[in-house]
């Protein structure tokens, strides 16, 4: 049959004990066993060519692009594995029909299983690694899914959470090792992989590789450090324990390193940690096992110890231990299967597992008795039973294994090992089974043998365990056909004949050792286990707990400094993170050499970089008295605004000026709502620390402004096109206002409409607010301190009104020469604001609203309709939008000036200039206006003619 | 010339046109109540328009000098994005509804954020990125304060938006410096610029870029407001900032760095596989404390996006388009993951604590499985898709000569796979709790959930055909 359908059956027929629930227990059993079934003789039709020494192979592309295909390949080793699990599976499939109660949902189990079973199926018969990977974390899921099955059990909980979060992080770990391991031989194809075993060993990436793959193993096959999930995954019902634990998944671990035993063994690294792994694993295991009670406790830690075993009989590196490992692991799913099976037996008849209860079930349940103590016997090591020849070949190899310390350490080890093993295998036996016959009322249930549903399926593995045991010879060829395809063409099969007796030899005597210590151990189990009782011990569980605990921890401990939440947190964080990505460019590109001159300064520059620098650190430091920091910032507006005027920048320097003008306007206005008290200062170490992180991003930015000062750029800078076309194109000698209102005319109509629908939006929030909460506490507010007696100064009304047509004149002026000396509707629009915000501050709020002519929106609107018209223009003279034309025009008295289309459109920006400002500022001072400042009617607060009697019938007139 | 350049930027202004005309319409007549029509048509017109990119794009067009190109990279991208962001909508609708959350503004900004992706991933020179960006962000900065009258989600706008700033002006900072010393603002120029090496101010850029890039696809040490905001933001526009925008940045990063700076890819490689690793490990660690599932996602996110720039650090066309499938596979996990977080309530309140999912299996199976089948493939376990996303990462990092990226990532996805499993565990096997969340959800969050977790099981026959879309995408940005 296709391998292809082989991997395929158990995964389409999964759907079916689904779908059949409904139909009775006894279809959805049957349906199973009959896929499973299928399966296994499917398997079975390619036994000739296996026997052949052939090797089939079939796949098709899947993702070729990822080396990810879908290629499989049969050869002794995945044969051998096959049919253990297919073999053991149906005897599975029979035993649970008849475990599961009658309320337990079948199909959903069975589906589970099938799904388990097609993943393991997948495991050993993949030829690519990446495809591999994909079956080995399906056992996880799918396995996940079965311990879960049975979900009112409180034990199974943590048990299915440990074995997932080990096997599952354990296999993503392997992802890495499977990804060098393809790149260095240039394909993911097993059969290509296995052929490179120099390429791989001498690779510096083989140790990571390695490492990255035992995880995986390890994790699955439960070696130690990873030994402790296994047990408590026991929690799950007999069959799937039985399957899972000892027969199958765990051996996926195992098998894996069967399978890279030609690339990866034989190196020192693989066998240092593989063979200690399995030492400790095989001896902790068998000691551990000792001292349960439980039935299926014991079991698997017995199952523990035995992976170690074979583990470690991979970890030798040689033939003669491949072959051992071979033979143990087709002895230990017969005979752990049919244990487990037994277990689930005793558990299912008499309703504990508990060995301290249970004894003298011989006479209750001879059946299981027999099979029971058959495995148990085989598993200690009894000759005429198939533990006892793999035991024996395993104590011959490990015998001359030399590890770490004085040379008797392993074997010593190994004996000892196998001595607790032979010890909890008696155990097994005495305690369950022998001793004195009982009531059968003393037991939880009344126990007797089950029907042949149950004690089959264990009875065929034990009829196999014995049948190897007496006659070697029979299973031998299999064992040395599969021994073959492990080692591939790195070793020639040893020639060893497997028989039961070999004359009197060391691994002999060891073993009797074992046996008779095993024997002595038990006779003393009571006061043992009084010492192992009292003696502390490490609780894998609790340490797993811990750990957990520890890592929750140790996670949040680190990750809650960096978000607590706090802005300047993220803040430090981002400039330290780029000033080191900023010392990295530094470091890593090539600075060229300064090819400008650094100029000499003078005093005065001196002067007033000192002055900047003095207002901004006093600036910080004096930030609790308000008023002094405002002009402080006044200093620094207007250092920089001097700066601009130094660096030959006119234009800048006067935007820059009215802007700061405006801003002083502003602040002042708010200055009354601030809260009386001023921010906390956080303590010294932080300040310095801040100032600290600071200064070093100020430092760098300056460096790097430096750096750039004292070099060109590579190309032309753009502003050499501009100087040439300004009066050309633009008909303007002032680049900055051509470039404004010409060059990027477009840009600038655009940022008019920004800043209008800026101002509309203050306007709107401040709407918002007033017609809200915060109206109310505006009305309640009592100002902290007394008002001032006189609200508006004669002297600063007389001034600002003075003031206010020749503002008006200065305005026109500069929005006039803008187009050719510094100036422009951009600062004319500035300084006529503020002419007009000087009479708001000093006659009043009503007194400047009566006088207002036009809403603030409307002169933006203004703005932005004669600015887009005058783009429009250019339409009807067959140009592009906004294309500027110009000519010159004498106006009697003036001189002749130039007039540009350009005027006009300069025009549209001061009228929003100045609509937004007056707007915004409008807005905020409305806000004041609520809270406290009862408008007078007055525009004076000293008015000469109130003082007559005549009553002023026109308070405007003054 | 101009009507070529504007129907090749049709579906855009399709999309502008709409979100305006809309926005008018609805303000001046029934407002707040065409918000759940409002969510419909334009998940409709994002379908519609997605089908029409899809299909009709062929080959690359540059309009307005090469400021805008459409090219296979940006159509993958722009359906990418338009069919999530659909997708994040329909979802939405329930939830904000019962909330009282849904303006009408919500799904026309959400279109205008959309307007922005598309422009960032079709910008072929500094300045339409940067006003894609902005469009996007402008956007997005007032639907994570959507929720008014929460501190949090008020709270989580406001540092989104002074965030975004820093980054909008690092990035503007770098495309200055970058402008400086290329002579030119279009990538082509730039890159012909760099054909002699880069020079140290364009290197500068070069880290500025990179800077303001990494704050937008929330890679670490740049992703600090992602928690915050994915927390404090109301569920729906959470999982809008997990999906669509995700896409966007990382398409316009992947964009930047090939176009304009091709030719000097070891400059740039180090910080990209810098970022990469950083965002993993930081991702994957820092999830493993949080309690709460939409902080969790948040981590989760970051420490996707580091596998997804491990895609990018590799450098090459197969890098590119292990990205763009990551990106897609990821995509679509999050939306999945995003609609069960969003169907789950207590008493019809959002609940986002992990501990309220114990032994949620019991009451929900199905929607139990769907989402044990997500987080699987968020922690990419086989053979859930999200595996074949890692795959095809870790591959081209490795083949591009980082193997010690490639292994870092595998141990940064061995330590995330950690909290996605710990759910999973609560799920399945926690503690029976009385305060139970509401069973039953919305056929609509339902539907998603359970398509999601299909996708993620039947997607591993072909990844659904992406697979060569994603490598012609790749082809035309990197040549």
């Amino acid at each position: 049959m296709s391998l292809f359908l082989i991997v395929a059956l158990p995964f389409l027929g999964a759907l079916l004990p689904g779908l059949m629930n409904s139909a009775g227990r006894q279809a959805v059993g049957g349906v199973t066993f009959t896929v499973s079934l299928a399966a296994f003789i499917g398997l079975l039709t390619n036994l000739p060519a296996i026997l052949a020494g052939e090797v089939v192979q079939t796949g098709f592309n899947w993702f070729p692009q990822l080396g990810l295909n879908v290629t499989l390949m049969l050869d002794g080793l995945g044969f051998f594995f096959a049919l253990l699990i297919l073999g053991i599976g149906m005897l599975i499939i029979v035993y649970g029909r008849h475990y599961l109660a009658r309320e337990d949902n079948m199909g959903e189990f069975f589906t589970y299983l099938l799904l388990f079973q097609g993943a393991m199926v997948g495991i050993v018969l993949s030829d690519n690694i990446l495809l591999l990977l994909i079956f080995w974390e399906l056992t996880s899921l799918s396995s996940f899914l079965l311990i879960g099955y049975w979900k009112h059990l409180e034990a199974g909980r943590q048990g299915a959470r440990m074995a997932l979060t080990v096997t599952g992080m354990g296999g993503l770990a392997m992802i890495g090792g499977m990804l060098i391991l393809g790149n260095i031989a240039g394909s993911y194809d097993l059969s290509v992989i296995l052929q490179n075993r120099e390429a791989i060993q001498a690779d510096p990436l083989y140790v990571p590789a390695l490492l990255l793959i035992l995880i995986g193993c390890f994790t699955k096959s439960a070696q130690f450090p990873f030994h402790f999930w296994l047990p408590h995954a026991m929690a799950a019902p007999t069959p799937v324990s039985a399957y899972l634990h000892s027969a199958t998944m765990v051996k996926a671990g195992i098998f894996l390193m069967a399978r890279m035993w030609p690339v990866l063994s034989g190196t020192p690294e693989w066998f240092y940690v593989v063979t200690t792994a399995g030492l400790i694993t095989m001896v902790l295991g068998a000691v551990i096992a000792l001292f349960k009670h439980d039935l299926k406790a014991l079991l698997a830690f017995s199952t523990v110890s035995h992976l170690g075993l074979i583990t470690m009989l991979l970890g030798t590196g040689t033939a003669f231990g491949a072959m051992v490992a071979v033979f143990h692991i087709l002895n230990h799913a017969t005979f752990k299967a049919a244990l487990f099976m037994s277990a689930g037996i005793v558990d299912h008849e008499t309703k504990t597992r508990d060995i301290r209860i249970l004894g003298g079930l011989r006479h209750l349940m001879p059946i299981t008795f027999v099979i029971a103590t058959l495995g148990a016997l085989s598993m200690a090591g009894i000759p005429l039973l198939n533990g006892f020849l793999s035991k024996e070949m395993m104590l011959k190899e490990m015998e001359k294994t030399y590890l770490f310390g004085p040379e008797w350490l392993v074997p010593a080890l190994v004996t000892f090992g196998s001595l607790m093993s032979a010890a909890y295998c008696f155990r097994l036996i005495g305690h369950t089974f022998l001793g004195k016959k009982r009531d059968p009322e003393s037991y939880p249930a009344k126990p007797h043998d089950p029907g042949p549903g149950l004690w089959l399926p264990p009875a065929i593995l034990i009829v196999l365990v014995v049948a190897i045991g007496v006659a070697p010879f029979l299973a031998a060829p299999f064992v040395k056909l599969v021994t073959a395809s492990v080692i591939g063409s790195v070793a020639e099969v040893p020639d060893y004949t497997i028989k039961i007796w070999h004359g009197v030899n060391t691994p002999l005597i060891m073993s009797i050792i074992a046996i008779v210590g095993g024997l002595i151990v038990l006779a003393l189990f009571k006061p043992l286990l009084a010492v192992w009782d009292k003696t502390p011990r490490p609780e894998a569980k609790s340490i797993f707990d811990d750990i957990i605990a520890a890592l929750l921890m140790w996670a949040r401990w680190a990750i809650h400094p960096l978000h607590n939440g706090a802005f300047t947190r993220y803040a430090m964080i981002a400039t330290i993170a780029i000033l080191a990505a900023g010392y990295h460019a530094w470091t890593t590109g090539t600075v060229g050499e300064a090819v400008r001159a650094v100029q000499p300064i003078g005093w005065v520059e001196v002067a007033g970089w000192v002055m900047l620098a003095a207002a901004t650190v006093g600036l910080a430091s004096l930030h609790h008295n308000r008023l002094l920091a405002l002009i402080l910032i006044g200093i620094v507006g207007l250092m920089v605004s001097v700066g601009f005027v130094y660096l030959s920048a006119p234009d800048l320097a006067m935007t820059q000026i009215t802007v700061e003008v405006v801003t002083i306007i502003l602040l002042l206005l708010a200055l009354n709502f601030l809260p009386n008290v001023t921010p906390e200062e956080s303590p010294l170490w932080k300040r310095i620390r801040d100032v600290s992180v600071a200064a070093v991003g100020g430092l760098a930015a300056m460096a790097l402004s430096y750096h750039y000062l004292l070099r060109d750029a590579v190309v032309a800078p753009i502003s050499e096109f501009h100087l040439a076309n300004s009066y050309k194109g633009g008909g303007g000698t002032n680049v900055v206002n051509v470039i404004l209102v010409d060059f990027r005319g477009f840009d600038t109509y655009a940022e008019i409409i920004v800043l209008g629908i800026a101002a509309l939006l203050i306007y709107a929030l401040t709407e918002t607010l007033l017609s809200g909460p915060v109206r109310a506490r505006l009305l309640n507010r009592v100002p902290d301190k007394p008002l001032s007696g006189t609200q508006h100064p004669m002297m600063m009304v007389v001034l600002t009104r003075v003031m206010m047509p020749v503002v008006l004149m200065v305005g026109f002026y500069i929005f006039l020469r803008g187009h050719n000396e510094p100036g422009g509707g951009f600062i004319a629009g500035l300084v006529v604001s503020i002419g007009v915000v000087m009479q708001y501050m000093a006659s009043g709020f009503a007194w400047a609203e009566d006088r207002q002519r036009f809403p603030y929106h409307g002169i933006i609107g203004a703005g932005v309709l004669i600015a887009g018209l005058t783009g429009i223009g250019s339409w009807f003279v067959g140009k592009p939008f906004m294309t500027t034309d110009f000519t010159y025009v004498r106006i009697p008295p003036f001189q002749e000036f130039e007039l540009a289309t350009a005027l006009l459109f300069d025009l549209g920006v001061f009228l929003a200039v100045l609509g937004a400002v007056m707007l915004s500022l409008e807005s905020f001072s409305r806000l004041a206006r609520r809270a406290h400042i009862k408008d007078s009617d007055e525009p004076m607060d000293i008015d000469p003619s109130r003082d007559q009697a005549v009553p002023n019938t026109n308070p405007e007139g003054v | 010339m101009l009507s070529q350049d504007l129907n090749t930027i049709l579906p855009e202004i399709v999309i502008s046109l709409y979100a305006m005309g809309a926005l008018l319409a609805a303000v001046y007549t029934v407002k707040d109540k065409a918000g759940p029509l409002l969510v419909w048509l334009t998940s409709g017109l994002f379908v519609a328009v997605a089908f029409w990119i899809g299909t009709t794009g062929e080959g690359a067009t540059e309009a307005f000098s090469g400021m805008f190109q459409d090219d296979a990279f940006s159509r993958f991208a722009k359906v990418a994005i338009l069919l999530s962001a659909a997708a994040v909508l329909l979802m939405s609708q329930e939830y904000m509804q019962k909330r009282d959350l849904l303006r009408f503004e919500y799904p026309l900004l959400i279109a205008l954020a959309v307007v922005g992706m598309m422009m960032m991933v079709s910008a072929g020179d500094l300045m339409a990125l940067y006003m894609g960006l902005e469009l996007q962000s402008l956007a997005l900065y007032v639907v994570a304060s959507l929720r008014r009258d929460s501190v949090k989600s008020t709270e989580a706008g406001l540092k989104y938006f002074v965030l975004g700033a820093l980054s909008s002006g690092l990035l503007l900072y770098g495309a200055s410096l970058t402008y400086g010393f290329a002579g030119t603002t279009t990538f082509a120029g730039i890159i012909e610029a760099t054909e002699d090496g880069v020079s140290l101010g364009l290197l500068f850029g070069l880290v500025f870029l990179s800077a303001g890039f990494a704050f937008k696809v929330s890679a670490a040490p740049f992703h600090m407001w992602t928690p915050d905001v994915y927390e404090g933001s109301p569920t729906p526009v959470t999982a809008f900032f997990a999906t669509a925008p995700k896409i966007a940045a990382m398409a316009l990063f992947a964009r930047v760095v090939h176009d304009a700076f091709g030719n000097s890819i070891s400059d740039w490689q180090q910080i990209v596989a810098f970022l990469s690793v950083v965002s993993m490990f930081l991702g994957a660690i820092a999830a493993i404390g949080q309690r709460d599932i939409k902080r969790l996602m948040a981590y989760s996110s970051i420490a996707h996006m580091g596998f997804a720039l491990m895609g990018l650090a590799a450098g090459t066309a197969f890098g590119v388009q292990a990205m763009l499938v990551y990106l897609g596979i990821y995509v679509a996990m999050n939306i999945g993951t995003f609609a069960f977080i969003l169907s789950m309530e207590k008493d019809g309140m959002p609940v986002t604590d992990i501990h309220a999912l114990q032994m949620y299996s019991k009451r929900e199976p199905l929607k139990a499985v769907a989402m044990l089948v997500l987080l699987f493939s968020l922690a990419g376990v086989p053979p859930m898709l999200g595996f074949f996303g890692k795959l095809y990462v870790l591959q081209a990092a490795y083949g591009a000569g980082l193997a010690w990226l490639a292994v870092a990532g595998v141990i940064a996805s061995v330590i995330g796979a950690f909290y996605y499993l710990r759910i999973v565990y609560f799920m399945y096997f926690g503690e029976e709790r009385d305060e139970a969340l509401d069973t039953g959800s919305s056929p609509v969050l339902w539907a998603f959930l359970v398509g999601s977790a299909a996708v993620m099981v039947v997607g591993v026959v072909n990844l659904f055909g992406i697979e060569p879309l994603a490598e012609a995408a790749s082809l035309a940005l990197v040549n």
